[in-house]
């Protein structure tokens, strides 16, 4: 214990800064750093089942902290299923649900909602779609009540079509201001292209919504949203039985139906390298889209990519940002990552890049990716992966909305129900040599495809100069321009 | 196991209601050389949080160094004494923590949720850099660092539509010394401007512990963590004592019209009111009102403009307060084919409604209850309840007020809500009209 007084304390040590390093060497030795107490053990959330007569699966997990709860319902049709001629019915359909029913308005939806301080929400994504409800426990009747007849009775009015196709188009329009919006659409475009689900915009074109009818978002939801199709999730403040006797008669007039078998096309990688320039005149950064089409979620190779891509772009001090950030200066944040969908989904490495230094950005992006490809990682490195991702699982189900989001992935990729208990053994079992073999497999410059939006002025010439392949102008939506010549070197 | 938080226990009459109670228990100390302490327990999951306050922002910044607070925090990541560069990120990435800093208009914190056998090190590297970092600094980190932050505010303000909003309205409607009349982010040429000089000052000034707070939430045995903070953060000396900002209170003696052409393809009207400081009453009266005015369908300016009329994309009402004032602000972007004149005049109607009528006690009662929901989710966490701690502490001295901070709506009444609108939403305003390039005839026009 010290006993220096506050006098000395003031008088002396806050001038100089070399008096307080001494001061305090005195009884910490800061050269030594603290090592952690033994690892906590991480209880996981103990998931109870049940099947509804109607065939819906419920899947829930009791958490009492708070007095709240959570609903999710997981439909297996997202935007990989919106034909590729309709681009965003899937995320129309969800849209429409919480704009009237058999029974309520879309004000009176909204009203039931806010009046007992409930959250709700419909969405869909490229994997599923989904309605979820958090409420207090003690209005859960009420708020299963709308939620109910949101899922079961929805009836798609024109009046609110048409208002919801407005606020898209707009919508739509507003993304031309976005960089990121441009960037990502055109990546998807390129690496999909017009024959492939993820290859379109998820929320549609305008030349989608001026086709799309009512007709055609009820026969959405007639084949999709059927409890065959579908998984509840429930997390929070209740017991299964309780909930499964409301659900019964709640849902009792909800029927299965025939769901027609579904796959998706393979993508087809590029033969060699492109670059695709999208013009953005006055832009102070270029956003930088570099990758292909890789893995899809059931690949077995699913931790020692994860890993891999941990030391490659998927964590602050991972090789990517460190150089482009860190020692560079070129950007806020770079990454990379894997993008695991029910289909292939794309490897991406990505960031916004500071005008001036878009080519040599670019080239540190491939230098990354072909370095970890050539030479894969050290000992060291895996191992600083590995314990991260050990420790990082600690903080994994604090929440009940964590605990849905681990749940939703179980049922939206079909993983095992005891996934969570062997995540860690599966996390450790990767060897060296297993990310090594996937950065080889995986990390294929040569195939990929470059996306810069940018101020073409600035950027264009020394993109060139850099060789990386054919240079192609597009279009935002990632259209290849014909009708302007492009740069050729 | 939860013996020290205990949930908020809700009750919500219809007729009139009867607020919840939020009870997170807390122990406060205070070391000698004035770092404040905050522990609160929670063993329901193996997770700590540990948050360090520091009660400066970029309020305590001084004309022509802008974004010093937000690009001094970035140093504070380049390592210290013993911390090598790059080192602060890995040790902690290493035992699988989530980290990060913010810095706003009145504080900046640094927080590390960790497995809560890895509390010593987050201990460690905070007591490290609080008390050990200028010998880590150089010029080129400075350098890096500044590089780091231009790009950020590429990625966030200039690069993004609308983007500098927010800073054309702070510049508008405060005299060009109040500490809010710039962006936290800062200027372009003033980031040019920082030296090496500003750091060290701005260190010995600002990052002394008695300006200081830590806070730690989560799954730790106390006595084991006092002894830890002991011997970690024991030995710093004390700083001075820092004099803050109090700048007279803003106003607008006329109502101010701003029109910007941007690369935007809809133009969004943006109408901003001076209001009162946070965690006061009015502040509390003015977000109703702003709950009132745009949450859900059913919302008074969402429900015309929006669902309606269908002459905006989005319409947004809130009550942004911060430590020394507060903005209230509406904003909206129109749909295509529709002006900001159209828009304006929409939304004169229904706050000339307001400012007569008042709200009713159902709209009242449906805000409280959302508000009251929000604070129930904050809690959810060990981080929301350690920075949520640290914060109160920092901005109204009470750690305390976290369990009070529903009082502050607890029978509202729509005549209070009527008399801060009354107040506040009468006096001069800013209309921003930020329009496409090339059509300026878009923007709100003058009225009155």
């Amino acid at each position: 214990m010290k006993t220096i007084s506050r006098t000395i304390t003031l008088s002396i040590l806050l001038a100089t800064f070399v008096l307080v390093t001494a001061f305090a060497g005195e009884d910490v030795d800061r050269t030594k750093r603290p090592v952690g107490k033994p690892a906590p053990k991480v209880a996981l959330p103990e998931i109870q089942k049940a099947t509804l007569k109607n065939g819906l699966k419920v899947l829930l997990v009791e958490h009492h902290e708070l007095p709240t709860v959570a609903f999710n319902l997981v439909i297996q049709a997202g935007s990989d299923h919106d034909p590729v001629t309709q681009p965003g019915i899937a995320s129309v359909t969800a849209d429409l649900l919480d704009e009237g029913t058999k029974n309520r308005d879309a004000l009176q939806i909204s009203e039931g909602i806010e009046s007992i301080g409930a959250s709700f929400s419909t969405n869909s994504s490229l994997d599923g779609s989904s309605v979820t409800l958090s409420t207090l426990t003690k209005h859960v009747d009420k708020a299963l009540d709308i939620f109910a007849d949101v899922v079961t009775n929805p009836t798609f009015p024109e009046k609110d079509f048409e208002r919801l196709r407005k606020t898209r188009v707009a919508a739509l329009t507003q993304q031309r201001d976005q960089p990121t919006a441009i960037a990502n659409n055109a990546f998807a475009y390129l690496l999909y292209g017009p024959n492939h689900p993820y290859g379109n915009n998820p929320s549609g074109t305008e030349a989608s919504f001026s086709a799309m009818t009512t007709a055609e978002l009820k026969k959405f939801y007639s084949t999709y949203y059927r409890p065959n199709n579908a998984t509840l999730l429930v997390v929070g403040d209740v017991k299964l039985s309780t909930i499964t006797s409301k659900l019964e008669t709640m849902l009792a007039d909800w029927k299965q139906g025939e769901v027609p078998a579904f796959s998706l096309p393979e993508p087809k990688p590029a033969d060699k390298m492109r670059v695709y320039l999208v013009d953005k005149p006055g832009a102070p950064q270029s956003e930088v889209r570099i990758g292909y089409p890789a893995l899809a979620r059931n690949t077995p190779d699913f931790f020692a990519v994860n890993e891999m891509n941990q030391m490659l772009g998927g964590q602050f001090s991972s090789r990517i940002n460190l150089n482009l950030r860190e020692k560079h200066g070129y950007t806020y944040g770079a990454r990379s990552g894997f993008r695991f969908n029910k289909g292939v989904g794309p490897f991406t490495a990505q960031g916004g890049i500071v005008t001036e230094k878009s080519d040599s950005a670019l080239r540190e992006f491939l230098n990354e990716i072909n370095l970890m490809r050539d030479k894969g990682m050290a000992d060291d490195e895996l191992g600083f992966v590995k314990k991260g991702m050990l420790g990082n699982f600690a903080l994994s189900f604090e929440t009940p909305s964590q605990i849905a989001g681990a749940l939703q992935n179980i049922v939206l990729y079909g993983l095992p129900e005891d996934y969570f208990n062997n995540y860690l053994q599966n996390v450790d079992a990767v060897t060296l040599d297993d990310v090594n073999r996937v950065a080889m497999q995986y990390l294929d410059a040569s195939k990929m495809v470059m996306v810069v939006v940018g101020d073409l002025s600035k950027i264009k010439e020394s993109i060139v100069a850099q060789n990386f392949g054919e240079v192609i102008l597009c279009d935002i939506d990632g259209k290849p321009l014909p009708y302007l010549e492009s740069p050729k070197k | 196991m939860k013996r020290y938080f205990i949930p908020l226990v809700v009750g919500l009459a219809v007729a009139l209601p009867t607020f919840g109670q939020i009870n997170i228990k807390f122990e406060q100390y205070q070391l000698p050389n004035g770092l404040t302490v905050l522990l609160h327990e929670d063993h329901s999951a193996p997770v700590a949080a540990v948050v360090v306050m520091y009660h400066v922002g970029s309020k305590n910044e001084k004309v022509k160094r802008t974004g010093f607070a937000h690009l001094f925090e970035h140093m504070m990541f380049q390592g210290s004494a013993n911390v090598a560069d790059e080192e602060h990120f890995k040790l902690l990435q290493e035992v699988g923590a989530n980290i990060n800093g913010s810095t706003s208009e009145d504080v900046t914190n640094y927080f590390e949720i960790v497995p809560s056998n890895y509390i010593e090190l987050a201990l460690y590297l905070e007591s490290d850099r609080m008390g050990f970092l200028l010998p880590a600094m150089t010029q080129e980190k400075l350098d890096n660092q500044r590089d780091v932050v231009k790009n950020e505010r590429r990625q966030r303000v200039d690069n993004v539509p609308y983007g500098t909003a927010d800073e054309k309205i702070a510049k508008a409607i405060y005299t060009d010394t109040h500490p809010y009349s710039w962006p936290v982010i800062g200027y372009m040429e003033d980031l040019t401007a920082a030296k090496m000089d500003d750091v060290q000052d701005f260190f010995r000034l600002y990052y002394a512990p008695n300006n200081a707070v830590l806070s730690i939430a989560g799954d730790f045995n106390p006595a084991e963590v006092k002894q830890l903070i002991e011997k970690y953060f024991g030995s710093m000396p004390r700083g001075k004592e820092i004099e803050r900002p109090h700048p007279s209170p803003a106003s607008m003696s006329e109502n101010k019209v701003e029109t910007f052409e941007d690369k935007v393809q809809l133009p969004r009207l943006y109408i901003t009111w001076h209001s009162p400081a946070n965690y006061t009453r009015e502040d509390a009266a003015l977000t109703v009102l702003a709950d009132i005015l745009s949450s859900g369908k059913t919302s008074r300016l969402y429900k015309s403009l929006v669902y309606e009329k269908q002459i905006a994309q989005t319409a947004f009402a809130f009550a942004a307060s911060s430590e020394i004032a507060g903005q209230f602000q509406i904003a909206t972007t129109a749909k295509p084919g529709y002006n900001l004149t159209e828009i304006k005049t929409a939304i004169d109607v229904i706050m000339a409604d307001v400012l007569k009528n008042g709200v009713t006690e159902k709209e009242i009662e449906n805000a409280l209850t959302a508000i009251e929901a929000q604070t129930v989710n904050r809690a959810a966490t060990v981080f929301g309840k350690a920075n949520t701690l640290a914060n109160y502490y920092c901005q109204t001295g009470d750690p305390n007020n976290i369990n009070k901070q529903l009082d502050l709506y607890k029978g509202m009444t729509p005549q209070e809500v009527l008399a801060a609108a009354q107040k506040y939403l009468t006096q001069k305003y800013m209309t921003l009209s930020i329009v496409p390039l090339g059509k300026p005839e878009l923007a709100a026009q003058k009225g009155e």
